[in-house]
């Protein structure tokens, strides 16, 4: 036990801890005008998130990835009967109630689909057709089910499962070139049929923010207004116009970025990155165990600094508005729950790489 | 499923670690040179943004300026009003706001939407006036449901009023709404669309002074207009008052003297030059302008054929007749054709040229000097002096003497008239000037034509004996208590003896006291001095228009041009009736009226 507090990666967890702290700070703004009660909220998701952390912190890493993909099939289930019978949250059938709290289950399917990916990389050498197929499919489908829902942002995030396993794996350039050609494919054949005029309208008002200024791009531009107009210290905390006076569109979820940079500056936002990017750091600069574990981890980290990108990049108008919410930090307590998840399962897997 | 593997090298996950941080460091890099761009380096301009996406500016109109008489009547203010605005960026949908503007205005839908479209290049949070004049019921109908209203908004606005209705309409002027095309000049500088401004008479000509300086409210506003504080009021300044010359009393006297009668009459205070009275007749409310016209309204008015808009004073332009006798004596005089002692003799009728000329007298009026031929107003002693004296030595003293020319009063849009001439006649007719027509003017008639405000200058500047006056109706103008302009007094000399005008005024003293065309004016005790002028309209000497002459509208206009007293004179007079008929029996009469009404105010008999 001692050895366990010994190796416990405690500052990682601590800044892990201290986002979510951020986060409902952030939160609490976010909905201050509106007097919401969200912060509260995503304060009894953290605490059960701890709780759920160290549950699976405790379990075997061995029983984790035998069961994976049993609980993969689960979650494939669930999305599948929710699009026949889920409620419908703005615009979206991802929320499932679940004794009166929503849940998101559409969240969860990244733990399994990793692990499921990382066992699928060890068998190997090199991504050729059959290696192909057997990498991709498990991401298609589940990313098909949430399209469909339809939740843009959660589906784009399993898409970044591709490049890191191209990315970590040799490829043969003319499955690169395929699958290259296939995703473009799929874009396009998902811009036509897949997409509502919703959603098509937040990408096409990426291009053209300054024209569609009173509707559709309307969301980039206060977004922008907001972080810009908060300088290096910002307008203080609760005393953002852009986000009190209500122009600052999801400002607890999508653009929680926006409030830190306008409320509370240059400063802040540069801490708050840091912390991602201490975080991100450790999690990478690591000897790793075996295969699948190494695999695990930089698909999970790779999927987070991905979302952490995009939903950035989104908030000062470098990336379409795609629902991407801010790792950690946004509202949302699947989201968080399930970060908490993958992460215990990550310092488990480091941990035993100490004691073995 | 998958047995645990362990066949990954040290150096690729070495590789991968590095490879991973230099991605890492590079991204962040990339983050916070983009936030750096975003907030530091481009802080300024979104801290515009954010400003202009919360602050409203909202202009509040000022109350025009007042317009009270010479002993401080208000004969133009302003009451309260509550005006209907909507806010476009407010419409959640605009069928349904259709639908209510229409209700709350009372107009037809499509009404409303033409007012829309005049706004369509003012940002979609600019306040679209929809209706003046809002009932009180509506009012409180719409402030107390506000939240189920936020696309409208009640203005609590000035609106201009006329307390004594048609009552010097014709000085006072109107206002109305400022138009788009006028906006786009720079003429309007400083004005926009909902503002209101002097469309004639004083209201257009002290608009500078009479217009106020708007006040202005920046108020925070959040993005569902919502407002959330008010940052700063600059209050509006009322205009300044416009102080006329003019006597309410008077004034209203001489309109009740019109009755079923049009004409013009001018009173002057020949001591300053100020007017004192100005009527034209018919007349119109002027606060209708204030408001919404309707269209059927306005034409009703632009259209009636009695010319209620125009002043006739100003801008009513007739033949002069008989009055233009004075200008013809004094031209004699002073160009020595004739002296007091000049006689000619009437026998009702005259050849020149070729054609017989008539007196109004068949009978002739006998042996003619000065004095009696103005005093019976005979027309052959006037033809011989006009045969004597050529047609531009006749014009040179008619402009001499004001005609042809505007008044120079102090109000917009004045009418010319016409003083014949060879040159005139060439230039407008390509045609030599006619003997036999200079015998026509000789008695005011031929091309002959003048406003009464010229006629009244004329017969100021008689009886001040050739000190013309500049007439005037603003007296001074007041701002917060102080004077910020006034008038002084201004006189000119015109170029002819005093001595001949004295012959003149002996001869228009005996127009009105001694059994004249004027007799009916007479006062006893006030030394009256006057002429009539009957100018026919249609010439009765031609057979075919004989029935004619007897219908009210081709009757002559009756003209009276007098002062009184005769030494001293402080009040010079111009009374023109409409198709009156005989000056004599019609505008005598009432210039009689107003002056016993004036000088028993004065308490001087």
């Amino acid at each position: 036990m001692k050895d366990y507090f010994k190796y416990f990666d405690k500052l990682t967890f601590v800044l892990l801890i201290l986002l979510s702290l951020i986060g409902i700070f952030l939160i609490y703004s976010a909905g201050f005008p509106l007097k919401e009660s969200n912060y509260l909220k995503q304060a009894a998701w953290l605490l059960f998130s701890l709780v759920v952390f160290f549950i699976f912190f405790s379990l075997k890493i061995d029983f984790i990835f035998r069961n994976a993909f049993a609980v993969y099939l689960v979650l494939l289930i669930i999305l599948a009967l929710q699009i026949i019978l889920g409620r419908t949250i703005v615009g979206t059938k991802s929320w499932f109630r679940l004794g009166g709290i929503n849940v998101q289950f559409s969240e969860f399917v990244k733990i399994p689909l990793a692990i499921f990916l990382a066992k699928g990389m060890t068998r190997f050498e090199l991504i050729d057709w059959k290696a192909f197929f057997n990498l991709l499919l498990p991401i298609a489908v589940p990313v098909f089910l949430i399209i469909l829902q339809p939740d843009m942002g959660i589906s784009f995030i399993l898409c970044s499962f591709i490049p890191i396993v191209i990315l970590l794996k040799k490829i043969r350039p003319v499955v690169l070139i395929v699958s290259i050609l296939l995703l473009l494919m799929c874009g396009v054949v998902g811009w036509h049929s897949g997409l509502n005029i919703y959603q098509k309208n937040r990408i096409i008002s990426f291009f053209n923010p300054m024209k569609y200024k009173k509707s559709i791009g309307y969301q980039i531009i206060q977004s922008k207004i907001a972080i810009g107009s908060g300088g290096l210290s910002g307008k203080g905390y609760l005393k953002g116009s852009q986000s009190q006076y209500q122009f600052l569109p999801a400002r607890h979820t999508d653009f929680i970025v926006s409030v830190i940079g306008e409320e509370l500056g240059f400063t802040n936002i540069a801490i708050l990155f840091f912390i991602f990017f201490v975080v991100f750091y450790r999690q990478f600069k690591f000897n790793f165990q075996n295969d699948e574990e190494f695999y695990f981890i930089y698909l999970f980290n790779g999927l987070i600094f991905f979302q952490f990108l995009i939903n950035v990049a989104m908030a000062i108008g470098f990336f379409p508005v795609l629902g991407v919410s801010l790792p950690f930090v946004s509202y949302g307590g699947s989201s968080l729950l399930s970060f908490f998840i993958g992460e215990a399962i990550i310092f488990r897997i480091k941990i035993n790489n100490y004691l073995t | 499923m998958y047995p645990s593997k362990k066949n990954l090298s040290g150096a690729y996950i070495k590789k991968a670690a590095t490879v991973s941080i230099v991605i890492l460091i590079i991204v962040f890099l990339g983050i916070f040179a983009a936030f750096w761009n975003i907030q530091i380096v481009n802080n300024e301009y979104f801290r515009r943004l954010a400003i202009q996406n919360i602050t409203r500016s909202i202009n509040l109109t000022a109350p025009r300026g007042l317009i009270v008489d010479s002993k401080g009547v208000i004969l133009s203010e302003n009451k309260i009003n509550f005006t209907l605005y909507l806010v476009r960026e407010n419409v959640v949908d605009m069928e349904k706001t259709m639908r209510l503007a229409s209700f709350f205005a009372a107009k037809k839908a499509d009404a409303i939407r033409n007012i829309i479209a005049r706004y369509q290049k003012y940002p979609q949070f600019y306040r679209i006036p929809i209706k003046n004049n809002l009932a009180s019921d509506t009012v409180i109908f719409i402030e107390s449901r506000q939240e189920e209203f936020p696309e409208f908004e009640i203005g609590v606005e000035p609106i201009r009023t006329y307390p004594f209705e048609n009552c010097a309409a014709n000085v006072l002027g109107y206002i109305s709404e400022i138009t788009e095309a006028e906006l786009g000049s720079k003429d309007w500088k400083g004005y926009g669309l909902g503002d209101f401004i002097g469309r004639s008479s004083i209201e257009k000509q002290y608009e500078s002074y009479l217009q106020g300086v708007k006040g202005k409210q920046i108020v925070i506003k959040d993005n569902l207009e919502k407002i959330q504080k008010i940052e700063s009021k600059i209050n509006p300044v009322i205009g300044a008052t416009v102080v006329l010359t003019l006597d309410l009393e008077l004034q209203k006297f001489i309109e009740g003297l019109f009755v079923n009668q049009n004409g013009a009459v001018g009173v002057v205070d020949l001591q300053t030059g100020g007017i004192l009275a100005m009527v034209s007749k018919p007349d119109f409310n002027p606060e209708i302008f204030s408001q919404e016209m309707e269209r059927e309204q306005w034409l009703a008015l632009s259209n009636d054929p009695q010319k209620p808009l125009q002043n006739k004073f100003l801008q009513g332009i007739y033949s002069p007749g008989s009055v233009f006798k004075i200008i013809m004596a004094l031209a004699g005089l002073q160009e020595k054709i004739i002296s007091p002692a000049t006689v000619v003799y009437c026998s009702g009728s005259q050849n020149f040229y070729g054609r017989v000329f008539h007196c109004w007298n068949p009978n002739g009026h006998g042996a003619m000097n000065i004095f009696s031929a103005l005093q019976n107003s005979c027309n052959i002693f006037f033809y011989n002096l006009g045969k004597r004296l050529d047609i531009d030595t006749i014009a040179r003293y008619a402009r001499m003497m004001g005609l042809g020319n505007e008044s120079g009063i102090d109000m917009p849009n004045e009418s010319r008239g016409l003083v014949p001439s060879s040159a005139w006649k060439m230039q407008a007719f390509k045609q030599r000037w006619f003997p036999g027509e200079t015998i026509s003017v000789a008695i005011g008639g031929g091309s002959l034509s003048a406003t009464p405000a010229q006629m009244l200058k004329m017969i100021a500047t008689v009886a001040l004996r050739g000190r013309m006056p500049r007439l005037h109706l603003m007296q001074r103008i007041e701002k917060a208590g102080q004077t910020v302009r006034e008038f002084t007094p201004e006189f000119s000399r015109v170029p002819i003896d005093e001595q001949n005008f004295q012959i003149v005024i002996e001869g228009l003293f005996r127009v009105v006291n001694n059994e004249g065309t004027g007799w009916a004016a007479k006062i006893a005790g006030l030394n009256i001095c006057g002429k009539t002028g009957t100018s026919q309209i249609i010439a009765k000497e031609n057979p075919k228009y004989k029935a004619l002459t007897q219908e009210k509208r081709f009757m002559p206009n009756s003209w009276f041009v007098s002062f009184a007293p005769k030494d001293n004179p402080r009040l010079a007079m111009v009374v023109l009736v409409e198709n009156g008929g005989d000056a004599g029996a019609i505008a005598a009469p009432l210039a009689a009226q107003i002056y016993k009404k004036y000088f028993e105010n004065e308490r001087l008999f």
